[in-house]
């Protein structure tokens, strides 16, 4: 009985609930720890030892000049460190150091209230940056921790039973989950409403602008990049060249893209080779979407742009699963526009004086462009050119001249921008791509894998008569990197740093890379059905469910699902009562009490069970000796500490039988 | 007043939705339930959620806001079941004296199942006492109403409410138990009233050892002390009948009070009344009251200490 009272004005936290928070708390910053500064970490180690303090009576809660200070120094540090820029990691900051001033200072149930209702929106922010299916996981685990805080809050003596509210905040949790899965299905997913602040961090990935040093840094590597599914037939590792993004502007050694010409992508249906896939493509806060060679069916949320990319609207923050189709074998942009051959022949003035006069002195001499072509790749093959991941750098002015005539050291974006460049010095419409190359395929889930060192660049030259071509010097000089992948190109311990995690790397029979082929499949399914789960896969589920997409006949279905779930919930609440765990001969005697009062035989209130056998017995047949040896052993298994014996619990289940038996067929008088 | 008005008809409506019975048990017919703040504030944090994920076209917050809102969802259930079933029982009510706090037993009763957590029960105007119904199947809890006035005491309806599981949702009810406590007169004690000690001075026979007098003789009665038969006037008598002499002892006089014996108003009055009657209990004197329409006669012991207190508390009532 609890005698003690609750002032409702300012009531305190519970403390089995106060130690609950602290470490949701913990739970709920830790995934966050990548995003933030090293030192509002530290003020959160900080707070939490403080609070660990006060918790325990040593250390008292800050004064309101010492909070004060603490909001005006963490807001002003917050700024300061973001140097300027409004991005999502600035307002993340700022609700965790909210979170971790929150936390020494609450005392009061609605503080605490507060701080909980921070913690599952921050759990929500982690999401913006992450996705794996371990960090869903994970989060979900934090959620379960964040309501036990909050049961804690509502129970009273949960002192007494620090694990009953973890217990019950998991099975709201989980008894939450069908529901949840039906609103996810049916609620319906709408378009962003109004922008807002991105991730400021830069995430491994291609860019806008090309130095060829950046894409030997991508080599380095192994983030996944996007994962792809063909619908059937699958290209020749030769002929996966996913684009991504064109270069057509040089200056200072670095190739970048430009405003897109708003033009009709001129597309000629000319080969049958076409292929299927969707692509799962990893989050990179940029625009750009990788497809086969030439797209031209493209998914309602793709734009397909005047070079024949495809293009997001939005910029690219989770998942992004989109179908497409490639012809392999297609003619493009056979007529050339004025304003598309000024962007592509044009270079800067001055700029690698040695390579302009190169390729000039090389044209005159082979007169077409595919011989010229012919004759820088055989100059590529034939120099002692160098395919490697660390070429050293290259100076700003120059940089062509420096690699092509000095160091011959260089990646393929190094190639492929000599190889452009001369082109363009030519006066041939030329450009750089950039994207991936190859891939590799996962057996379990047939799927490929593109990593980040699958990062790729070629160059495309518009030759009259056949549209834009796609030339790769790396051929000339790794061909194993066109035929087999990176890994195969690279040498010694290049090749060793980066084929770490590949799959590749171990054969079949290895254990763990068989665990890691595992993992990637979970990782893609879960990217196929829940993080790649948008309008459009919504609506092709939906139709494919129900045959058209009447909002009459959506909002019913998700009614009733969820009706059914709740009421699920109901009636395993209300309906299904679960016995508290009871001892096994309490339970023998009960199952027998009741089977005696079918019979006829009711046991009365105040009989023990010992003389309700013993008078059940009497009244039967059965051999007096043996009624009463049962009854022994009843009062035996129940009062004479008899629970572990497993054998007298037999030997009374078997007399008991036996009674009931007599019992039921008239043996009593 | 309007809000007097709509509490009156709140006051009907509940009376015709939950009549008083001295034990209610919880259904959906008596038990209310409706979102509270944090509830409102948790649906608030929802759309906020929602609103990042379609701007972040986010599936994972889609699902996290999801996965809370079904929790929302399912903990009316909990909320709901945690007083539904529950049957609660007016046990008993101690009296108790004007100014003190008065005890009231409620028994809370659960059917077979899940244990009843973090129940609130409270008259109005009293602070709310936690209780809950956990391995047991029945628990008493002690509820205290400051007693203002003599009389009976009838606390009005108990509110029982719950914000269990989460603090989202609330369920209440108002059950009329049809409790009353009696309320003595808070007692005031004094020095015997003047006219009390005048009597006790006339009554002469302080000394109750050297006091015994004889005064009669009667015929034996059985029980009469062997000692006091006359022996001599037996054997006389020639084995006639027993005669016994009687004795007197008048130990103290007896107090029988009344409100002419006490000064100030009426309450005033039956206060120092109490006091005067406790006081008397407390020493074991006999005493008797007098107050118009009571006529008390001279007694002791609890009975009727408690009826001359029930009389001091009814009296005009």
């Amino acid at each position: 009985m609890a005698a003690e009272r609750w002032a409702p004005a300012g009531p305190r936290i519970p403390r089995n609930s106060l130690a609950l928070l602290m470490v949701a708390q913990a739970a709920v910053v830790l995934p966050h720890v990548a995003q933030l500064s090293p030192w509002i970490i530290a003020v959160c180690l900080f707070c939490g030892y403080w609070r660990t303090r006060v918790y325990q009576g040593r250390w008292g809660y800050p004064s309101r000049l010492v909070r004060l200070g603490l909001v005006v120094a963490g807001t002003v540090g917050v700024v300061l460190s973001a140097g300027g820029s409004v991005n999502l990691e600035l307002f993340i900051a700022m609700l965790v150091l909210a979170f971790a001033f929150k936390l020494v200072e609450m005392h009061t149930r609605r503080d605490a209230v507060l701080v909980i209702m921070l913690s599952y929106f921050i759990i929500a922010t982690e999401f913006l940056f992450e996705q794996a299916l371990f960090i869903a996981v994970y989060e979900l685990v934090a959620t379960i921790l964040v309501t036990a805080a909050m049961v804690g809050l509502n129970q009273m003596h949960s002192q007494v039973r620090p694990f009953a509210s973890i217990r019950l905040a998991t099975g709201l949790v989980a008894q939450a989950l069908p529901l949840a899965v039906v609103l996810f299905l049916f609620f319906p997913r709408l378009l962003p409403l109004w922008s807002m602040p991105l991730p400021g961090s830069a995430r491994t990935g291609l860019t806008d602008a090309m130095t060829p040093g950046d894409v030997a840094e991508l080599g380095r590597s192994d983030a996944l990049a996007f994962r792809v599914e063909f619908d059937g037939v699958v290209p020749d590792y030769r002929e996966m060249y996913w684009r991504a993004l064109v270069y057509s502007d040089f200056r200072q050694g670095t190739w970048r893209t430009r405003q897109e010409i708003p033009e009709e992508p001129q597309l000629l249906r000319s080969g049958d080779r076409d292929v299927g896939y969707e692509v799962l493509l990893e989050p990179t806060a940029q625009q750009w979407l990788v497809s086969l060679d030439v797209p031209f069916r493209k998914d309602p949320r793709t734009m397909l742009t005047s070079d024949f990319r495809l293009r997001s609207e939005t910029p690219v923050l989770s998942v992004l699963r989109y179908r497409a189709v490639s012809g392999l074998e297609q003619t493009r942009g056979l007529e050339l526009s004025e304003a598309m051959r000024q962007r592509e022949t044009t270079l800067p003035v001055g700029d690698n004086p040695r390579m302009v006069a190169y390729a000039r002195e090389l044209l005159a001499r082979t007169r077409s462009v595919e011989a010229f072509a012919d004759a820088l790749l055989s100059h590529i093959r034939e120099q002692p050119y160098t395919y490697t991941l660390s070429p050293g750098e290259l100076p700003k002015l120059n940089s062509v001249d420096a690699f092509w005539f000095d160091t011959r050291r260089g990646f393929c974006a190094h190639y492929a921008g000599a190889f452009t460049y001369a082109m363009r010095a030519a006066g041939i419409p030329a450009r750089l791509v950039g994207g991936y190359l190859g891939g590799e395929r996962n057996p379990l889930t047939g799927h490929w894998m593109v990593r980040q060192y699958d990062a790729h660049g070629w160059s495309e030259v518009w030759i009259a008569d056949r549209g834009w071509v796609r030339f790769d010097p790396t051929a000339a000089v790794a061909p194993e990197r066109i035929e087999q992948g990176p890994s195969e190109a690279l040498r010694g311990e290049e090749r060793a740093g980066l084929s770490l995690f590949s799959a590749a790397r171990f054969n079949a029979g290895s254990l763990f890379g068989r665990l890691l082929l595992v993992m990637d499949s979970l990782e893609h399914r879960w990217n196929m059905f829940v993080v790649g789960y948008d309008q459009e896969t919504q609506r092709s589920y939906l139709a494919n469910l129900l045959g058209d997409l009447r909002p009459g006949r959506i909002a019913l279905l998700m009614v009733g699902a969820g009706g059914v779930c709740f009421g699920l919930v109901a009636f395993v609440l209300f309906f299904r009562h679960r016995p508290a765990p009871q001892h096994p001969g309490v339970r023998l005697i009960d199952r027998f009490s009741r089977a005696g009062a079918r019979a006829g035989w009711p046991r009365t209130p105040h009989e023990s069970p010992q003389a309700y056998v013993r008078r059940l017995g009497g009244s039967t047949s059965l051999a007096p000796a043996l009624v009463s040896t049962l009854a022994g052993d009843v009062e035996m298994l129940l009062y004479g500490g008899g629970e572990g014996d497993r054998a007298l619990l037999r030997r009374v289940a078997t007399g008991l039988r036996r009674l009931r038996l007599r019992l039921v067929l008239g043996g009593a008088t | 007043m309007a809000s007097s008005v709509l509490a009156n008809r709140f006051g009907a409506f509940l009376d015709r939705r939950i009549p008083p019975s001295p034990s209610i048990t919880l259904s959906q017919n008596n038990i209310f339930i409706f979102p509270t703040k944090v509830g409102f504030g948790f649906a608030g944090l929802l759309m906020l959620m929602l609103l990042v994920a379609i701007n972040y076209q986010s599936s994972l917050i889609y699902g996290i806001a999801f996965t809370l809102g079904s929790m929302f969802l399912i903990t009316i259930l909990y909320t709901f079941r945690n007083l539904a079933g529950l049957r609660i029982e007016f046990q008993s009510a101690q009296a108790g004296f004007v100014g003190e706090d008065v005890a009231f037993t409620v028994r809370l009763v659960r059917p077979r199942g899940a244990p009843r957590e973090g129940i609130q029960l409270g008259w109005p105007g009293n602070l709310p006492q936690w209780a809950e119904v956990y391995s047991q199947e029945a628990d008493a809890v002690r509820l205290y109403v400051r007693a203002q006035r003599r009389g009976w005491l009838n606390p009005g309806r108990l509110l029982v409410e719950t914000f269990f599981p989460l603090g989202l949702l609330r369920a209440w009810t108002w059950v009329d138990l049809s409790a009353s406590a009696l309320v003595y007169p808070s007692p005031v004690f004094q020095d015997a009233p003047v006219a009390l000690a005048g009597q006790r001075e006339e009554g002469a026979l302080v000394d109750p050892r050297g006091s015994e007098d004889f005064t009669d003789i009667r015929a034996y009665a059985p029980g009469d002390p062997v000692k006091h038969v006359l022996w001599r006037s037996y054997a006389r008598s020639g084995g006639g009948s027993l005669m016994v002499k009687r004795y007197a002892s008048y130990v103290e006089p007896r107090l029988v009070l009344s409100l002419e014996d006490v000064e100030g108003d009426i309450e005033e009055r039956l206060s120092r009344l109490t006091g005067l009657v406790l006081t008397a209990a407390r020493e074991g004197r006999e005493f008797g009251l007098v107050l118009p329409g009571v006529d008390i006669a001279a007694g002791t012991g609890d009975t009727h200490l408690e009826a001359a207190l029930r009389a001091l508390a009814l009296y005009g009532r």
